[in-house]
């Protein structure tokens, strides 16, 4: 685990200085060097561990996380691929919910132009609605597709009370105008794990609905760390089952594992 | 259609002209609504989220630097038998800049806020330093049609051509005709042009690897994209210039059939370049068949693009050009060699549709999404009126910005005696 991470640590470190002595931008590699993981572990990286043998396919985390963040339609934080294996009679349906992946080596932070998606000391990839230009270079990056653009669609021509709530993403209780240009509408938006819950001992919305307890949240990087829905510890979780990460060759490093 | 200015029937151009006031208009009236609405009458999807406009974006943008590039020929390694072209080429490449530039501004989905690329300048995003590029190569384009065109407006304001006022704005007070000035103009021009060269080849082979770095897409990934984009431009920008040259240059005749056709020969060869690395592209992900990439070649190749890809990128955009540079019936004809050269452009246009959308419209996932029906979440792309009324708008603008400079600026100007020995003495 610990070498492919410093591996890509060095590699992003060079990028980084790379780019910086190309465009002769002095002092750029320092801020860079800065990010979590390229020197020391940090202290905690937000995880999710979630188990496919529960998973039902109900879609409960997908409704949670829409009731939660009050996203638009056309705008989903974490949904619920499916997939028909087989033919009749031998047949069966696979579920992946596929929030974003919180990737430890993200590559929509790399090429923001302005920093607005960020990666927080916590793990957790933001984004900085004040400084999202909108120019969508993130999603052609996220290997996971995991990021939706808020085209400004809403429920309802005229307002409801439901649209008309504001948003507690990222703790500041935001009420999306109804019209023209405002952020966050413009701006690329994604699942940032309930940050807003976290950062009150609670849990992200997805994994506190689901029906099978199948999915579990906490600090990866704490040895002892207990999922902080059911309790379970984390490590034991990966030590005991088989385990996966969605395209791990690309080398992002994600931090949502699944069970298999 | 709108382009037979000098002479032809009036009532012809007054229907051109008609057409295209009435094309500016919309599409000023699409630019100022997306002001208002934001991106929602966009026709781009969560899948697909680069349509036309930056299709267009990189289409303008490799006209621009193809042209400064090519200005460069004349002005810092001294190709005399495209010396007149110089002027065009230059008004060419920043036409063409300023539209890219709105097209990639009204991308964003917040226009007013592009200045935080530079506010906020991200030092590992090429995005972040295509948008420095940008600036940099924009002052040394304007810089250097100053100097080209400073003597034509000093000879404007001394001769009392209308309006006067503009080109005593223009030359910036500059007075001076007098060798020794032109001879530093000249300098200036190749001082200029050397840094130019890479701040053209960095703004469009920077544009090249905002793709080639964007991860999730198979077809974008690799070293080849940035080559492509610079190779590319010189073809777009090489052919551009043969069409408006042959069409609107008010040079001898016999000078003109020889510039246009060095410009045509010079547009072909870069075609070849471009069209090599093309099919090495195409036959390396087809080969090898992973499906990310096999799949979108299959869209381009057989599926909805085919029409694009056969007809606009090898038909017109490449074997009728080159036939018609190479036939000898047509190859000293002005009136064929600029069909050629706008042939080139079409392809172009066409090529840049099929390298930025169907890379983007196999889903990353072999999976349903599962929840989603909205339209946002379909399969596939097709732009939305104002997508296109704003990409008319566009060409509209830019064939006002070409009328308005054929009027106005000294684009043929004559080479100077003091000019001339300059170069020599310089290079």
């Amino acid at each position: 685990m610990s070498n492919p991470e410093k591996q890509m640590g060095r590699r992003q470190f060079l990028l980084a200085g790379g780019l910086a002595g190309a465009g002769a931008v002095a002092g750029a590699t320092p801020a860079f060097a800065a990010e979590p993981n390229s020197g020391n572990k940090p202290a905690i990286r937000y995880g999710m561990i979630i188990d496919l043998k529960k998973c039902v396919g109900c879609k409960a985390c997908a409704a949670a996380c829409k009731a939660e963040n009050h996203t638009p339609p056309g705008v989903a934080y974490t949904i619920v691929m499916e997939q028909e294996v087989g033919t009749y009679p031998d047949v069966r349906r696979r579920f992946i919910p596929r929030p974003c992946m919180h990737c430890s080596t993200p590559s929509c932070t790399i090429v923001c132009p302005t920093k607005a998606t960020h990666i927080r000391d916590d793990g957790i990839v933001a984004v900085d609605y004040d400084r999202c230009i909108g120019c969508r270079y993130c999603i052609s990056a996220c290997p996971y597709g995991v990021r939706a653009f808020d085209y400004g669609h809403n429920y309802h021509e005229s307002p409801t009370a439901y649209e008309s709530q504001p948003s507690p993403e990222y703790g500041r209780n935001k009420k999306r105008s109804l019209k023209g240009n405002r952020s966050p509408r413009g701006n690329v938006r994604k699942c940032h794990f309930c940050v807003h819950r976290v950062t009150k001992g609670l849990s992200p919305a997805c994994a506190s609905t689901c029906i099978a307890n199948a999915i579990h949240f906490g600090n990866l990087n704490d040895p002892d760390a207990l999922c902080t829905v059911h309790g379970e510890k984390l490590r034991f979780l990966l030590a005991t089952r088989h385990h996966m990460r969605l395209k791990e060759d690309l080398g992002n490093n994600p931090s949502v594992y699944y069970l298999t | 259609m709108k382009t037979n200015n000098n002479g032809g029937n009036p009532s012809i151009r007054a229907i051109g002209y008609l057409v295209l006031i009435v094309v500016t208009a919309v599409g000023l009236w699409e630019i100022a609504s997306k002001f208002v609405n934001g991106p929602i009458d966009e026709g781009t999807t969560q899948l697909v989220t680069w349509g036309i406009w930056v299709s267009g974006y990189i289409f303008f943008l490799g006209l621009s630097a193809g042209s400064f590039l090519i200005s460069t020929l004349i002005y810092v390694f001294g190709v005399k038998q495209l010396e007149e072209a110089g002027p065009a080429a230059l008004v060419q490449a920043l036409g063409c800049l300023l539209l890219g530039g709105l097209l990639i501004v009204l991308d964003a989905g917040h226009p007013e806020r592009m200045y935080m690329v530079l506010l906020y300048f991200n030092p590992t995003s090429v995005m972040a330093y295509m948008g420095l590029f940008y600036n940099v190569y924009i002052a040394i384009v304007i810089a250097e049609i100053y100097l080209v065109m400073r003597p034509g407006f000093v000879r404007n304001v001394q001769s009392g051509k209308r309006p006067t006022w503009l080109y005593r704005v223009l030359s910036l007070g500059s007075t001076r005709l007098d060798p020794k000035s032109l001879i530093r103009d000249r300098k200036w021009l190749m001082v200029l042009g050397i840094l130019g060269i890479p701040a053209a080849v960095i703004v469009h082979g920077g544009v090249g690897t905002i793709f080639a770095v964007a991860k999730a897409r198979t077809n974008w990934l690799g070293g080849l994209f940035p080559l492509l984009f610079i190779v590319s431009a010189l073809t777009s920008g090489g052919a551009l210039l043969t069409f408006l040259t042959a069409a609107f240059s008010k040079l001898p005749r016999e000078r003109k059939v020889k510039l246009v056709s060095s410009l045509a020969q010079l547009t072909i060869g870069f075609l070849l370049l471009d069209a090599l690395i093309m099919f090495a592209d195409i036959f390396t992900t087809s080969y090898t068949a992973i499906p990310t990439g096999a799949s979108t070649d299959k869209l381009v190749l057989y599926g909805p693009y085919r029409w694009i890809f056969w007809i606009a990128q090898v038909a017109l955009g490449l074997v009728i050009p080159i036939l018609l540079v190479v036939i000898p019936a047509t190859r000293k004809s002005l009136g064929w060699l600029g069909l050629a050269g706008l042939l080139v452009v079409i392809g172009m246009l066409g090529a840049r549709l099929t390298l930025v959308i169907p890379p983007q419209i196999t889903p990353l996932f072999d999976m349903s999404l599962g929840v989603y029906n909205h339209v946002r979440y379909a399969y596939g792309y097709s732009p939305s009126v104002s997508d296109v009324l704003v990409i008319l708008g566009a060409f509209a603008f830019g064939v006002w910005m070409m009328l308005g400079a054929r009027k106005y600026l000294p684009m043929d100007v004559e080479i100077e005696q003091g000019a001339q020995q300059g170069g020599q003495v310089t290079s």
